[in-house]
């Protein structure tokens, strides 16, 4: 368990902080629009909350491809309950 | 509920899932003194002097080294890069990467083994966690006891000294993005910002779950590097190995018999070799992905050899290459230069010079030139034809500037607006122009013209911008 939650939120931890800087070395946060209106947070803020929308985004593909990864057996463990 | 084995795995499968879900043991590593770990101190020393000095050195009224994000300006020393500059942070990428490449073909893992933070950070933990509980007997001992005050007392302190060096290491890394002057009066006054606080915490705390407690399993399950490393490796790679053939049989002797007769190699199967080792693992069992290269186990082995009277170097810098074929190390060194280190010597040097060249002739002035499109060309009093633009003029420098601005590419074209613009050092100053010419000056259309840009003091210091007039 504490593997797996590993594997979904350090591989999306890195590639959030190469999105971050990638994102707002070409982006200025002040010239976004949010909701249609202006971003008024401070860029401070504007790059922080990017940061942790960055890793919430990867850690959700992380996370589904560790779902997808479970073998057939696994999947379908509980339908073969007389097996063992 | 279902079964927990419902269906018979395989043995292969078997061990993938017991390895990989294998609670880690602690390890205990002893500390050790010798040539290399008196270059890993060196490096700790060198690394961490820079880390958390660099922030305090003033430069031209600021600090030194800021990358500051709120301005969006990063300024190293005398350089001053702007977003536009991020083809530099590209390159610089690029350069190390390749450094890490080259480094690795020709020494195995020296950035592992003496440079990686991850490395220093432990060293620095380990030190600490020593200096507190003493050595590797005294905290195994002392983690198998149960609970007594002098343990709390122990583990307290340990924790409590690891914290305060995390939250200083989390102070330094945000005062290279927020002025660490403004961060220190902040923290004086009990008034950070609010991100400032938890980008603090944020970073000491993985500064202390990543030294104090995750330790060698950074390198053997997060660390990229350490996974592709490997291919990077070749025969003629040095890393730390152990002399197979001159060790076996290895077995425990007096120091006073003659272990050839006895049929004995040069191991005296000790253990201490794995004992010093950080990832816990026994180097006498060949090169494996988890060895770090930081060759405590060839300080402690030379140890051993001394007190055995044997030669050194059971345990060494060497590669596949030379234990195979009984190299000394002329011919280890003859290696050196190969195919694979010349290509990435070469590559890195190109990249470099032009990195190096393009710094140079970084411009120290930017102008951005916009048609303003609201206003369209107009006729204005005298019969001419009027257009207006944007500019944005970016002195790149550190000095306060003053610019002159002329248009040229029309005949009898005529600017309307300031014809000097003082820009102060590292920052953007947008101004509106109109531009006038007679309509017989040019067809019916779009036509090029010319602002050209020029610093009073330093008239090397120009700019020549195009851009589009339009005459109805
Ligand atoms: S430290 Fe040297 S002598 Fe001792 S077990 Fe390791 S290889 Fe053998
Ligand atoms: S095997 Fe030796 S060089 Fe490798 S990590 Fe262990 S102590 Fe360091």
């Amino acid at each position: 368990m504490r593997q797996r939650l590993m594997w979904v939120l350090w591989p999306s931890f890195v590639v959030a902080g190469v999105a971050e800087i990638a994102f707002f070395t070409l982006v200025d946060p002040q010239e976004l629009y949010l909701f249609g209106e202006p971003v008024y947070f401070s860029r401070m803020a504007t790059y922080s909350i990017g940061f942790f929308g960055f890793w919430a985004v990867c850690a959700a593909a992380s996370f589904f491809t560790c779902f997808l990864q479970r073998s057939a057996k696994e999947v379908n463990a509980h339908r073969h309950p007389a097996a063992h | 509920m279902s079964s927990p084995n419902p269906v018979p795995h395989t043995a292969a499968e078997e061990t993938v899932e017991q390895s990989l879900y294998e609670v880690s043991r602690k390890i205990y590593p002893r500390s050790v003194t010798g040539w290399f770990a008196t270059w890993r101190w060196v490096f700790v020393w060198l690394t961490q002097l820079v880390f958390y000095g660099c922030c305090w050195l003033p430069w031209n009224g600021r600090q030194a080294m800021l990358f500051d994000l709120v301005e969006r300006k990063f300024y190293i020393f005398g350089l001053v890069f702007w977003p536009q500059d991020v083809f530099f942070l590209a390159v610089l990428l690029i350069i190390s990467a390749y450094s890490l490449f080259l480094f690795t073909a020709v020494g195995g893992r020296l950035w592992c083994g003496y440079a990686c933070p991850q490395t220093v950070y432990t060293s620095i933990f380990l030190y600490i966690e020593e200096k507190v509980e003493g050595n590797r007997m005294a905290r195994m001992k002392l983690d198998s006891l149960p609970l007594s005050l002098r343990k709390v007392y122990l583990k307290a302190g340990k924790h409590a000294i690891w914290i305060i060096f995390s939250l200083w290491t989390g102070f330094t890394f945000v005062g290279y993005f927020t002025p660490i002057k403004t961060l220190t009066t902040g923290l004086l006054h009990l008034d950070l910002g609010p991100w400032e606080i938890f980008w603090i915490l944020f970073y000491g705390l993985a500064t202390y779950g990543n030294a104090g407690w995750l330790r060698e399993q950074v390198c053997k399950y997060m660390c990229p590097y350490a996974r592709f490393q490997g291919v990077m490796f070749d025969p003629d790679t040095l890393t730390v190995t152990y002399d197979r053939e001159r060790g076996e049989p290895r077995g425990s002797r007096a120091r006073k018999t003659d272990h050839r007769e006895k049929g004995l190699g040069d191991c005296i199967d000790c253990q201490l070799c794995v004992a010093v080792c950080p990832t816990g693992i026994d180097i006498r069992d060949g090169l494996q992905y988890e060895c770090i290269g930081c060759a405590a186990c060839i300080d402690v082995c030379d140890q051993v050899m001394d007190k055995m009277d044997y030669p050194r170097g059971l345990i060494r810098y060497s590669t596949e290459n030379a234990i195979e074929k009984h190299w000394g190390w002329r011919d280890i060194l003859g290696h050196v230069i190969r195919p694979r280190v010349l290509v990435y010597s070469g590559v890195l040097m190109v990249i470099v010079i032009a990195f190096l060249w393009g710094l140079a002739v970084k411009p120290e002035l930017r102008v951005d030139v916009l048609r303003d499109r609201a206003a369209l060309a107009r006729e204005v009093e005298g019969g001419l034809i009027e257009n207006v633009y944007r500019l944005q003029v970016m002195n790149v420098s550190e000095i306060p500037q003053r610019y002159e601005i002329s248009v040229q590419g029309l005949k009898d074209i005529q600017l309307i607006g300031p014809r000097v613009v003082a820009v102060a050092p590292a920052t953007t100053q947008a101004l509106t122009l109109q531009v006038r010419v007679p309509p017989e000056s040019g067809k019916t259309g779009a036509s090029t013209i010319y602002f050209d840009l020029r610093s009073v003091s330093n008239p090397r210091i120009a700019v020549h911008e195009k851009a589009r007039f339009l005459l109805p």
